[in-house]
């Protein structure tokens, strides 16, 4: 009897023990779960104070294209979404702690400028190309991304660079190539629209012989058009800046720093991952600032005067 | 506002606002000619109600005058070159001269249909009983009383023809007023460039009607003075 009462005690003991550690474990993971992120959570960046006018309004106003993807279009859902939405994101998470808190304003590449200008926006992150003109207008921040011109043109086509003379080339109102074409090829027509959209259209109805435009939106077309290709041709390769009113100082001093700090991060790789197709991720990581990739804007040089 | 005007940008850029403008003329002058000529044999067709070119007519006068012209040029740019079997791929120059012609011509068959119309009958009669054929009864009392009562409603069409260019600026063909908004994309100065742009028009288009009223006041028909 005895030994049966200590047997029983024992099992009890031992199930007792048993479902209290059962018990516990969760309760340990929960513990674990909570501390787990404090030491993982990236350190806050500590950033100049936000512009006033930001500030107290709780969320940006912030300029990007619409019609220019994989960095600024509008998703299935109706949703602005690209490499540049998503940098203007960050920012409103750096500023308010959500991504959420940024109202996006559509703009084309004729009516960024004037739409920032206008006070209607506080940045415009809109795959602006630095030029000394632009830099007369607005102020730049430093870059956060570079691309380089590319000419598209379709599958039967013999057109590279140095046979332009006497074709049509398409590209979109106000870009730079606009302005190269006209200086370095003098011989060649210029036809000018509103997107890039239009500008594959003239290409595809043989209204333009070649659309000239950044080779991110024309890898994008090439890889989903079979009817078209890339010539090997690379030039004007000129980085992109977000556009600052002229003389923002303090919203100038947040942006930099802010782009800084992604960029000690490596963190436009990671967004260069989740907007560019996976097999064209390689070919593009030498295009966006990462903590040994550094560039400059040509101060001094007009680029588009500078031919091949 | 008049201090920070910059006369000298517009100065500058005259050669510029040149290069477009006579793409511009180019265009309306084709446009123009063709319009007439469209005008002319559409119009006389419909009045004597000749078979088969009459309706035609009619449809093509009907489905210009009821669509948007800009919805025409995107048609003619943008829907032919993919026609399916038998695609019909132009450059932006003809493009920009074929859509303002048959849009001017689509309102000067009107206008002249109503204009033939519009002779007295006992004219024809007359002429038919004078031993004219058919045809040389149009040539010699037709078309001249006709084409003169035409003018002042064709006159309008002429101007709207030219003052149409502008549109083209949508497939980016490089006339006036697409010349002006790149200048104004690359150079942000909006007010110059499209104050020059006006007074640019403004000249061009007064100076087409002004000569064109000329050629009204002198061919008027004697009793209508």
């Amino acid at each position: 009897m005895k030994r049966i009462t200590v047997a029983a005690v024992g099992l009890l003991l031992a199930a007792a023990v048993f479902t209290s550690l059962g018990a516990a474990a969760p309760g340990a993971n929960i513990m674990q779960a909570a501390a787990a992120p404090p030491k993982k959570k990236p350190v806050k960046p500590k950033l100049p104070a936000l512009p006033s006018a930001v500030k107290s309004r709780k969320h940006w106003e912030i300029g990007v294209k619409c019609d220019f993807p994989p960095f600024g279009f509008i998703d299935v859902r109706g949703n602005n979404d690209g490499y540049d939405v998503q940098v203007a994101e960050r920012f409103a998470q750096l500023a308010f702690g959500s991504k959420k808190k940024v109202n996006f304003t559509c703009v084309t590449t004729p009516s960024r400028i004037p739409t920032l200008m206008s006070g209607r926006v506080d940045i415009i992150v809109s795959t602006l190309t630095w030029t000394q003109a632009r830099s007369e207008q607005i102020d730049f921040s430093i870059p956060y991304y570079s691309a380089t011109g590319r000419l598209l043109v379709p599958n039967n086509s013999s057109v590279t660079v140095s046979s332009l003379s006497g074709k049509t080339v398409v590209t979109t109102r106000g870009a730079l190539y606009a302005a190269w074409t006209r200086n370095c090829f003098k011989n060649t027509k210029l036809l000018e629209v509103d997107s890039p959209a239009l500008a594959v259209a003239a290409v595809k109805d043989g209204r333009a012989d070649t659309f000239m435009f950044d080779d991110a939106f024309l890898l994008g077309v090439a890889t989903q058009d079979r009817d078209v290709r890339l010539t090997g041709d690379k030039f004007l390769a000129v980085p992109w800046g977000i556009g600052i009113r002229k003389g923002d100082a303090a919203m100038a001093r947040w942006v930099n720093a802010a782009l800084r700090w992604m960029k000690k991060k490596d963190e436009f790789v990671k967004i260069l991952r989740a907007n560019a197709p996976a097999r064209l991720v390689g070919s593009f990581l030498d295009n966006v600032p990462r903590p040994n990739n550094t560039f400059a804007y040509p101060v001094g040089k007009d680029v588009t005067a500078i031919c091949p | 506002m008049v201090a920070s005007f910059d006369w000298q940008f517009i100065w500058d850029h005259l050669p510029d606002f040149w290069e477009g403008l006579q793409a511009t003329l180019k265009v309306a002058g084709i446009g123009i000619a063709g319009s007439l000529a469209i005008g002319v044999i559409l119009g006389a067709a419909r009045a004597h109600r000749v078979p088969v070119i009459s309706w035609l007519a009619a449809i093509y006068v009907e489905v210009i005058r009821n669509t948007p012209i800009l919805v025409q040029i995107f048609f003619i740019a943008g829907a032919l070159p993919h026609f399916p079997g038998h695609p019909i791929r132009l450059d932006p120059f003809t493009i920009a001269w074929l859509s303002v012609m048959v849009w001017g011509g689509a309102y000067n068959t009107e206008n002249f249909r109503a204009a033939f119309e519009a002779v007295p009958f006992r004219y024809r009669e007359a002429g038919l009983a004078l031993g004219f054929s058919r045809l040389a009864t149009f040539f010699n009392i037709t078309l001249p009383i006709g084409a003169r009562i035409a003018l002042p409603s064709s006159i309008n069409t002429y101007v709207s023809v030219l003052k149409n260019t502008s549109l083209l600026t949508a497939i980016g063909f490089a006339e006036l007023t697409n010349t002006a908004y790149s200048l104004e994309s690359e150079s942000f100065k909006p007010t110059e460039i499209y104050f020059a742009l006006g007074v640019t028009y403004l000249l061009v288009v007064w100076s087409l009607s002004a000569l064109l009223r000329i050629v009204e006041w002198r061919l008027t028909l004697p009793e209508a003075r």
